[in-house]
């Protein structure tokens, strides 16, 4: 399945949903946020949100400085 | 009515028609609670004090150190060891003679934020880590005050609006669940001046916007800055109906 990560071209191996995506990726789960075609799942979705082909997805991380 | 003399300081707002006499009589009656005057709050404070928001509200418990002159701007050299709300409140009243402006020196506890935003029409977080703005959001949802959340470290700005007057509307929990998280801030990771300048004053147009009545283009979004390439993106924000802080409608 061929999605875009931060604007870079990515291949999956077998389907999977967000939270697997993050594990796959070797990404943290504490601290990240996630959007697909730029609407941000909420983390209480990422095991029922299945990535599909063609998607968009944009990790970014809480930022707090000020 | 306007004085003569607000005619003549306001006069670049009076020949907007997004403005005019009847949006700077919202300004003038306006209450604004900034937390933080760090590298947010600083041009966020002076750019709301020059519009004549009517009541400011300033909070920090910080006194100024020579690193905050590299990006907080309303601080000069001989202003290190002096508070930061103190001097801030003095810089303010010197620009515009016409507003209010009250400090509070001090870390405050959740009652008293919550007691302050029963006085508050918007609060901007202009703060410098997780802790402290999940605290914010919280006490905003509660009162359901509009809050504009600022961030910015390295060169990456992020910036939103949550309108909790609307009970529909998602909040920074939605968004970022976790106050546990290993945040980057200023101290660790360091930050370019403007960066975090860009994205204050972009929290005081949207709070100028609020008040006159212009839709705000960061409502139930996320806009992150990337201080490089000078590129904008922008993600839709749904209520997590599972969010603790504001899921329980």
């Amino acid at each position: 399945m061929k999605i875009q990560v931060n604007e870079q071209a990515l291949t999956l191996p077998n389907s999977m949903n967000i939270e697997q995506l993050l594990s796959h990726l070797e990404k943290p789960l504490i601290g990240s946020a996630v959007a697909v075609n730029m609407q941000v799942i909420s983390r209480s979705e990422w095991t029922q949100y299945n990535i599909n082909e063609g998607d968009n997805i944009s990790l970014f991380q809480a930022i707090a400085g000020g | 009515m306007l004085s003569d003399n607000e005619l003549l300081r306001y006069s670049r707002h009076l020949l907007l028609e997004e403005v005019s006499e009847a949006g700077q009589h919202k300004l003038k009656n306006a209450k604004v609670l900034i937390i933080g005057m760090g590298g947010l709050g600083s041009p966020a404070a002076l750019y709301l004090a020059a519009a004549g928001i009517g009541h400011l509200v300033l909070n920090d418990f910080d006194d100024i150190e020579v690193s905050n002159l590299q990006r907080q701007i309303t601080y000069q050299n001989s202003d290190i060891g002096e508070s930061k709300v103190e001097v801030t409140k003095q810089r303010l009243q010197q620009l515009n003679p016409d507003i209010k402006v009250r400090s509070i020196n001090k870390q405050m506890p959740e009652q008293q934020l919550s007691m302050e935003l029963t006085m508050a029409d918007l609060v901007l977080d202009c703060t410098d880590n997780m802790a402290t703005r999940q605290m914010i959001n919280k006490a905003c949802v509660d009162a359901k005050v509009p809050l504009i959340v600022g961030a910015a470290i390295r060169l990456e700005g992020q910036l939103m609006f949550f309108d909790h007057s609307q009970a529909e509307s998602p909040c920074y929990h939605c968004l970022f669940p976790s106050s546990e998280e290993q945040t980057l801030n200023c101290s660790n990771a360091g930050i370019i001046g403007p960066v975090v300048g860009t994205i204050g004053t972009l929290q005081a147009l949207e709070a100028i916007k609020y008040f006159v009545g212009l839709p705000s283009g960061i409502k139930n979004k996320l806009k992150l800055f990337d201080g490089k390439t000078l590129d904008w993106q922008t993600f839709a924000i749904n209520k997590d109906t599972q969010c603790s802080v504001c899921g329980q409608v």
